[in-house]
């Protein structure tokens, strides 16, 4: 295991601590924007996780092209990842939320450093792919070029097998003398990757604002307005569905009765029927009872 | 209002918090159960996430199935954000609490606690589980009534069989099982789940033709739309009470709140237990302090007896940060039911042969309907989601790195590992094409795992809890055999494409960190503080053999909750 206190987060920690006091306001359009690094970071994460695919248009159809850079996923990831860990501690910020999006950032640049000192990486680093992933609405690629680190000029495969190293650190870092928070790295790899995904698998999509107040949100719930709904074949989210099959039985079980639906098992009689009944408060017996595997003790 | 003093405070209003309430209150006592999370659902609190609302519930009245309805939207990234254990405030992000790896912790704050993102799946403990595994100073024969009773409060009866259930028995029956009918499991084999969920009205059945709405009181039940672990507020329309998912806050607080002996607080972050020790030995009881979650504000409240019934996470944490006697077993023993998912994926020609039908929709029925049981190792059930919790659980995280990395000769799956980019989006281009099995062991109490704080790694309610879990040999080997299991069901069911994530250590049920026997006695009273109860999972002497656990807690919850006032009253 690489234990890794990376002096250059814990600065980065401070300079975001300080510049997130106005987190708030930044959710509202006013204020300092994401920071540069993080920015192009966040997209090339987004674009690792989920790419834009144009190879699965002939195999699957046009609507599986888009990735999550089309929705803006890497931008609302920051502001999730941000937003969304707490020590409720007033001198963090206005709501005591813990920002994480740029010392993530740094890490995994020297994941990245790591995997290309490894000689694992599959391809080489190149500064063009980073800028290529700019949107129209980001700074332009000369005025970000000094900014982008080692993670984002990996190619997608290889940015994947960064956040797979990640896992191996251990971080610690000090907030104020008095703090120490450490961090299990793995954290990292479960933000990046499995909150993305959910994130860009769920309704999350077709808000208005999502960070606008739970009573204040709208969603029109329709497949058309969320793009992974889309590729998933998802159809919204539904009051019911007249999907009842029955219940399991046999002729004498007294799990379940009535007319057949469909036969499970001939052999021992299992079938799915119309009724319900209920399982049955049978006498037991555990005296043979073995244990199929070792049990340490402890 | 809260007074200052009560007979007994239950800290915590989750999956078995209320049920001791209940209990307490159904004998005449009086009873303040404070929680760190909101109370939905609740005409106090109209925008709970939002405002701060009234200060605490004593009455039924209170309870509202249209402001459940309003507040569960059942979409499921909102509410797993909404549900996730951590203030009621909104703009405020989730408590943290430090697990190893890419593993997490699932749990929540709320009245319901857990149960709201439960499935309803409750099932009893496995009988050799408690009487021949060595942990448990009780016999499962002790908790039979008591699991008739929350049987009964809780509508529990076999789920409903959609299409997903089908696919699932038609595997296992081909794979050689046969088929459970019984509640005391002492055989492998499999069976529809026990569910706290009442059952659907017939009129949904797929040869009914029905076209009518799914909204109370068109149709009464469950209405076989999904959304449990997002909260699951159908029948829409319906009345708190008549809500289908007997989550803790539907199945006992509406009778807490009506014994007229019970008052509900929420918002309310218990930091420390008070204690006496006039006679200069065992400390006492005194009361609790908590602190409200809106405005930081601090408040004791005296009482007789305490109920430590704030999960198996927090529960240890607080006593911990009490100052309570040191015992080497607070904390210690932690059974998560060390997890894994399988997933199968399927030609639309076989699935037709099957099920008559070329797409499952698991969308469609009950999350987790279908089971299989293996007692001494654990056991299997099905699992239906939308896709954002189906790509987190199935595919966002693994120990193994990820499936590009790995290759699969010999083995039972095809591919093994965390999924992302184009190998992602093409899997899940099959949504509707694909079952997933979650497979939850039976792993055993060891004592390096479970929960300690450290100084100065706090939050406003003090050092936050940092948890350890490392699966022994045995755990690995009995989660390893389910996992083949369940490749093989999904085969003999016609599976064309076998996935197993490998899941890092992933808590969504969390036991055992205060066992009976060890920190607490028979009756559930801790052998270090007179008149100190706990009353939730952490006392459960081990992972009660892999079947969900939340019966088995309600059921000692309600036992311990006689033994109170037999003891004390
Ligand atoms: C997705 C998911 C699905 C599940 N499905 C099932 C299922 O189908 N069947 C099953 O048996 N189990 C299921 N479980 C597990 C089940 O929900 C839990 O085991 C059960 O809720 C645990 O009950 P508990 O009382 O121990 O703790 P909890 O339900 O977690 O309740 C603890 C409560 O205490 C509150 N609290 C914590 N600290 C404090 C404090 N200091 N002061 C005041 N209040 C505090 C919390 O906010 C919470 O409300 C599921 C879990 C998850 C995550």
């Amino acid at each position: 295991m690489v234990t890794n206190r990376i002096d250059d987060w814990l600065s980065v920690m401070w300079q975001s601590l300080t510049s997130t006091g106005g987190l708030l306001l930044e959710l509202v359009g006013v204020g300092p924007d994401v920071d540069p690094h993080t920015k192009v970071t966040f997209r090339a994460i987004g674009d690792a996780v989920m790419p834009e695919t144009p190879g699965l248009a002939g195999e699957l159809g046009p609507e599986h092209v888009s990735g999550g850079l089309a929705v803006d996923l890497d931008a609302f990831t920051v502001t999730y990842v941000d937003d969304g860990f707490q020590l409720g501690l007033p001198h963090l910020g206005p709501q005591g939320n813990i920002p994480i999006a740029d010392p993530i950032a740094h890490l995994l640049d020297s994941a990245a450093l790591t995997l290309v000192e490894r000689g694992d990486n599959e391809r080489d680093p190149d500064v063009d792919r980073a800028l290529s992933l700019l949107g129209p609405d980001d700074p332009s690629p000369r005025a970000v070029e000094d900014v982008v680190g080692p993670f984002a000029k990996l190619s997608r495969r290889d940015r994947l097998r960064a956040i797979a190293i990640v896992d191996e650190f251990d971080v610690e870092f000090t907030p104020t003398d008095d703090d120490l928070f450490e961090l299990d790295a793995g954290l990292v790899g479960q933000l990046v990757i499995g909150f993305m995904e959910m994130i860009y698998y769920s309704e999350w999509q077709g808000y208005d604002e999502f960070t606008q107040p739970p009573s204040r949100r709208s969603h029109p719930n329709d497949r058309s307005a969320v793009q992974s709904w889309r590729q998933t074949g998802f159809p919204g989210f539904a009051d019911g569905y007249a999907a009842l099959r029955g219940y399991v039985g046999t002729t004498d079980s007294p799990l379940g009765g009535g007319d057949t639906w469909a036969t499970v098992d001939e052999a021992a009689d299992v079938r799915i029927v119309r009724e319900s009944g209920g399982f049955r408060e049978n006498d037991y017996e555990t005296s043979d009872y073995r244990e199929p595997f070792p049990v340490e003790s402890g | 209002m809260v007074e200052d003093s009560y007979d007994a405070i239950v800290v915590g209003a989750g999956g078995d918090g209320p049920v001791a309430a209940w209990k307490l209150a159904e004998a005449g006592l009086s009873v303040l159960v404070l929680e760190a999370g909101p109370f939905y659902g609740n005409e106090q609190w109209p925008r709970p996430n939002e405002d701060p609302g009234g200060e605490a519930s004593s009455s039924a009245e209170d309870l509202s199935g249209d402001l459940l309805d309003e507040q569960f939207t059942t979409r499921e990234f909102e509410m797993i954000t909404k549900l996730v254990f951590g203030p009621a405030d909104h703009e405020r992000g989730f408590w943290f609490r430090k697990f190893p790896g890419d593993g997490a912790i699932l749990q929540c704050a709320g009245v319901g606690g857990t149960t709201l993102h439960y499935t309803g799946c409750h099932p009893r403990a496995y009988p050799a589980a408690i009487d021949e595994q060595g942990h448990w100073p009780i016999e499962y024969a002790d908790l039979i009534p008591y699991y008739q009773e929350v049987e009964e409060m809780c509508d529990v009866a076999p789920a409903p069989v959609t299409a997903k259930e089908e696919l699932f028995f038609r595997g296992a029956a081909d794979a050689g099982w046969e088929l459970i009918e019984d509640l005391n499991v002492t055989e492998p084999g499999y069976r529809p789940q026990p569910n706290a969920i009442t059952q659907p009205d017939e009129r949904l059945h797929v040869d009914a033709g029905y076209d009518g709405d799914f909204t109370y009181p068109d149709v009464e039940g469950d209405t076989l739309a999904l959304g449990n672990i997002a909260g699951n507020p159908h029948p829409r329309g319906a009345p708190y009470e008549e809500k289908a998912k007997k989550a803790s806050n539907v199945s006992f607080v509406p009778p807490a709140l009506r014994t007229g002996n019970v008052t509900i607080r929420p918002n309310a972050f218990v930091t420390d237990v008070v204690t006496v020790t006039p006679r200069g030995d065992t400390p006492t009881v005194a009361g609790v302090q908590f602190r409200d979650t809106w405005s930081g504000s601090v408040q004791q409240v005296d009482s007789e007896v305490v109920v430590l019934a704030a999960g198996a996470i927090e529960t240890p944490r607080l006593w911990l940060n009490a100052d309570l006697p040191a015992n080497e077993w607070v904390g210690r023993g932690l059974t998560i039911h060390f997890g894994d998912n399988v997933m199968g994926l399927w030609d639309p020609d076989d699935l037709d042969e099957a099920i008559g039908s070329d797409v499952i929709d698991q969308h469609e029925g009950q999350d987790i309907a279908a089971r299989f049981d293996y007692p001494g190792v654990g056991m299997l059930q099905t699992v239906g989601t939308a896709p954002g919790i189906g790509a987190i659980l199935g595919f966002g995280a693994s120990a193994s790195g990820f499936a590009f990395q790995n290759d699969t000769p010999g083995e039972p799956w095809d591919t093994i590992g965390r999924l992302a980019g184009t190998e992602l989006k093409r899997l899940l281009s099959d949504y509707r094409r694909m079952l997933q099995i979650l497979v939850v062991s039976d792993d055993r109490p060891h004592q390096r795992n479970g929960v300690t704080v450290a100084p100065g790694v706090a939050d406003e309610h003090g050092p936050i809890p940092i948890v350890n879990y490392e699966p022994s040999e045995g755990d690995r080997q009995r989660r390893d055999e389910l996992a083949r299991i369940a490749a093989d069901i999904l085969r003999e069911a016609g599976a064309s494409h076998v996935h197993r994530s490998d899941s890092p250590p992933t808590a969504l049920h969390v036991h055992s960190t205060m066992r009976m026997g060890k920190v607490v006695d028979e009756a559930c009273e801790a052998y270090d503080v007179d008149r100190l109860f706990v009353a939730d999972h952490s006392v459960l002497a081990n992972g009660v053999g892999g079947a969900n656990p939340t019966n088995t807690g309600q059921a000692l919850a309600a036992r311990t909750g006689e033994r109170i006032v037999e003891r004390h009253f």
